[in-house]
């Protein structure tokens, strides 16, 4: 290594990265506080999941009323939303380092369809849980209770906990990415990565979610499924 | 190092040898109880084990990285952590020319698809919770990994970013590590309900 001779023998030259005026991680300093904040977010969002997990696993019976249809298929069409999502936040990058400003903001554009796209499917799927079945935070519908009687009652909680601070997440995405791409001429290349450095964070987190709500809570039997 | 410090050199090495023999030993003793944790233990793959197991690791690691960044400031170990650009680290802007091509990007976003298809039809097949969670689990790290690397560009920045990502990590664990086994015990210690449940419970696994 060329840098071995000169940092052999020469702390200096390790103390001077943390000095100041250098990049020790060789990004600016906008690009660093979103990765700390994606960090962040992430332990909140692993705690959320333990605290779901560790209700899950410390109860007694935990109901699994996720249908074929409309709950799996929506679900996963809304992962394939993000992850689609997250290929076009890649090309709107790859286009913003071309310089290629409006390439870089209809693939933003196709960014945000995609999110807004997985929000209208979550609404509807929250929609139809409250709605069709009754769901309550703390309190299980009645006809989950006739088939799973000693179901945690945390269901809802959980649920609409976890599933809603990633809405929300997502919500504040398609504004942010919105902000980028209207003032897409006046962003530098930077902006428009660490827009999809966020974006990419809220894909990975629906990564975690979507196995242990959606996946876990399959229905074997949806024909015992009380009307 | 200029003369204006040079009568402080030997005594800046004795207290780095000294500094770095301490934490050595703390470090080693640390080791030395994971190790022995896991065979006292008899089942090391139990939650409790594996907690006091990683502790200690934990430990050990906290421990071992004065002598590690001292080894590395010495050049001693082949400083992987920095791209071969370390001296240009100073005041350079990162290259706006952008690695990867769409074909990579491409190929990436199917093997996301079809990890998300296998995850799907695996919800549908009757595995047994701990393989079933096991899979899941594994199979949506690798996916998160896939994102992080290629997506969000680590694999192509520089490997101190990287590493400032571990910590996060090592703290999940930990956490997993830490409220696992009272769930366990409060699942174990909970009296049992009043209420029976149907006959026509089947083969829902009651979890």
């Amino acid at each position: 290594m060329a840098a071995t001779a000169e940092v052999h023998h020469n702390p200096q030259l390790v103390a001077d990265e943390w000095g100041g005026g250098a990049l020790p991680f060789r990004v600016g300093h906008k690009k660093l506080g979103m990765w700390l904040f994606i960090v962040s977010d992430a332990l909140t969002f692993s705690a959320m999941l333990i605290a779901y997990s560790y209700a899950r696993l410390s109860s007694e019976q935990w109901a699994t009323p996720f249908s074929f249809y409309p709950s799996i298929i929506f679900s996963t069409t809304m992962t394939l939303c993000l992850l689609a999502s997250s290929f076009t936040m890649v090309m709107a990058v790859a286009a913003s380092a071309r310089r290629d400003r409006k390439r870089a903001r209809r693939w933003i554009g196709a960014t945000m369809f995609g999110g807004l796209l997985f929000l209208g499917l979550h609404l509807y799927e929250w929609m139809h849980l409250i709605n069709d079945y009754g769901l309550k935070p703390f309190e299980l519908p009645a006809a989950w209770l006739a088939r799973w009687p000693n179901a945690s009652p945390l269901f809802g909680a959980s649920f609409f906990a976890i599933t809603g601070l990633h809405m929300f997440h997502v919500l504040t995405g398609v504004l942010y990415l919105g902000a980028v791409a209207m003032t897409i001429k006046r962003r530098t290349h930077e902006d428009v990565e660490i827009s999809g450095l966020y974006w990419h964070f809220v894909d990975l987190v629906w990564m975690f979610v979507f196995p242990l709500i959606y996946l876990m809570s399959v229905d074997f039997h949806p024909e015992q499924m009380p009307h | 190092m200029s003369t204006r410090f040079g009568g402080l050199k030997r005594l800046t090495q004795k207290q780095d040898v000294i500094l770095n023999a301490i934490c050595l030993l703390f470090a080693v003793v640390f080791l030395v109880l994971a190790a022995a944790n896991a065979s006292w233990a008899g089942d090391i793959l139990t939650i409790d084990s594996l907690f006091v197991t990683s502790v200690f690791a934990l430990l050990a690691l906290v421990f071992l990285a004065n002598p590690l960044l001292w080894a590395y400031e010495r050049g001693y170990i082949q400083s992987f952590l920095a791209a071969e650009d370390e001296l240009t680290a100073r005041k350079d802007a990162e290259p706006v020319h952008f690695e990867g091509s769409t074909k990579l990007f491409g190929a990436v976003l199917l093997g996301l698809l079809v990890l998300t298809v296998v995850e799907v039809a695996l919800a549908y097949v009757d595995v047994g919770l701990k393989l079933m969670l096991t899979i899941l689990i594994g199979l949506s790290v690798i996916k998160a990994g896939l994102i992080m690397a290629y997506f969000m560009h680590l694999k192509f920045e520089r490997q101190s970013l990287v590493m400032a990502l571990i910590p996060a990590l090592v703290v999940c664990i930990c956490l997993l590590f830490v409220f696992f086994p009272d769930g366990f015990r409060l699942r174990n210690v909970r009296p049992e309900s009043p209420a029976t449940p149907p006959a026509a419970h089947g083969t829902q696994p009651a979890h």
